[in-house]
């Protein structure tokens, strides 16, 4: 008996007959068209996410939590946070670019997929870095909100009166409570719309790579 | 990039352009995401034409960033239905070139591999295209020897199909 796997090969052969044939014209229109590759909706996304937090800073919104953090003394303590936070920026942006060139699609395709997801990481920790300093300033107006001794100031930049009936240690409490509950609800809806769209863009791709990682087990 | 680099490319590609069309047959279902590969795996040779050195064959080059771009690169548009009326070019069997059963089996064989996972078609591929292990090793990035064991699953798998 002739086997199967031969006959399949013959048939496979002989399918060129029913091939589509392109022209010269057809082919050369084609290689001025625009990729939409995963690389490419890897660069476009990154370079948007890498933009959005900065563009916050230009809502009008920006402008009343600063005042806050004046009110609480922290201008100081923020701007600090700020410069670290841009030198961290700038070299997730370097490893991001220096990753994102090395991706070539002549490599095999072991190593190819690696390099994607490695330059992928490389937007993910941004984000998470970029989430944990999210928090981190709402912990630490929670903590200038505890330590602080009138919060009558923070009303004020508020441009709100400071509630009468209410005690200041409870007014206090509540507000540190609401601070951090605010913070956290916050950076969970952010991390949780990322982490969704970030998971799609890859998972055909991840799905490949553990299966031909597998392969190797 | 100049106009002679520019046709070079073209018709190369034009005369071995089967390879990149049965890529796209075996990784997508209808004639609207096959042209979307065909044209996805063009733009990519032809990103990668001035790194071509000529030291190897064009169409060996060919298998690797073909292969690539239908496993890793590409993103499927989930907006296409499919097309009722597509018969994918490998299920068309010259039916008098065969006896019955060969036919049948071909059919079933080749249903099973279209619902293969991308890697294991690209295996496949390769053996259908009469590659040997090493050159699938390569392309791939795994060892010769497993992708020696892998490919004797994936036969036994098709032979189990046929003879339940």
């Amino acid at each position: 008996m002739m086997d199967e796997l031969e006959l399949l090969k013959k048939d496979w052969q002989k399918k060129e007959a029913y091939l589509p044939k392109l022209s010269h014209a057809e082919i050369h229109k084609m290689i001025w068209k625009k990729s939409s590759s995963i690389v490419k909706w890897i660069l476009i996304i990154s370079i948007l996410e890498f933009l959005l937090p900065h563009l916050l800073y230009l809502l009008p919104s920006a402008k009343t939590s600063w005042a806050i953090y004046e009110s609480l003394g922290m201008s100081n303590y923020i701007i600090g946070l700020t410069v670290v936070q841009y030198v961290i920026v700038f070299y997730f942006i370097a490893q991001f670019y220096k990753r994102y060139k090395e991706i070539s699609v002549l490599e095999d395709a072991k190593k190819l997929m690696r390099k994607i997801i490695k330059t992928r990481a490389s937007v993910k920790y941004y984000i998470i870095f970029s989430l944990s300093l999210l928090f981190f300033a709402f912990v630490s107006a929670a903590f200038a909100i505890y330590i602080s001794e009138d919060l009558s100031v923070l009303f004020d930049s508020m441009h709100t009166e400071v509630p009468q009936n209410v005690s200041p240690e409870r007014l206090k409490r509540s507000f540190i409570w609401s601070v951090l509950i605010l913070g956290f609800c916050f950076t969970a809806f952010i991390g949780g719309i990322y982490f969704l769209l970030y998971g799609r863009l890859l998972r055909k791709l991840k799905k490949n790579y553990n299966e031909l990682e597998q392969i190797e087990v | 990039m100049n106009k002679e680099l520019e046709n070079r490319f073209v018709t190369e590609l034009e005369n071995n352009q089967n390879i990149v069309h049965k890529v796209c047959t075996l990784y997508t279902n209808d004639r609207d995401s096959h042209n979307d590969l065909f044209q996805e795996i063009t733009i990519q040779l032809w990103k990668a034409y001035p790194k071509f050195r000529g030291d190897s064959k064009f169409s060996t080059w060919m298998y690797r960033v073909a292969l690539n771009t239908a496993i890793t690169m590409y993103r499927k548009s989930k907006k296409r239905v499919q097309t009722q009326d597509y018969e994918s070019v490998i299920f068309k069997i010259k039916a008098d070139e065969y006896d019955e059963a060969e036919e049948q089996q071909l059919k079933l064989m080749y249903n099973a591999i279209k619902q293969l996972g991308d890697i294991d078609k690209a295996l496949v591929f390769l053996y259908l295209e009469d590659k040997d292990y090493s050159e699938i090793s390569e392309t791939l990035g795994i060892t010769e020897v497993n992708a020696r064991v892998k490919m004797n699953r994936i036969k036994n798998k098709l032979r189990t199909i046929l003879n339940p």
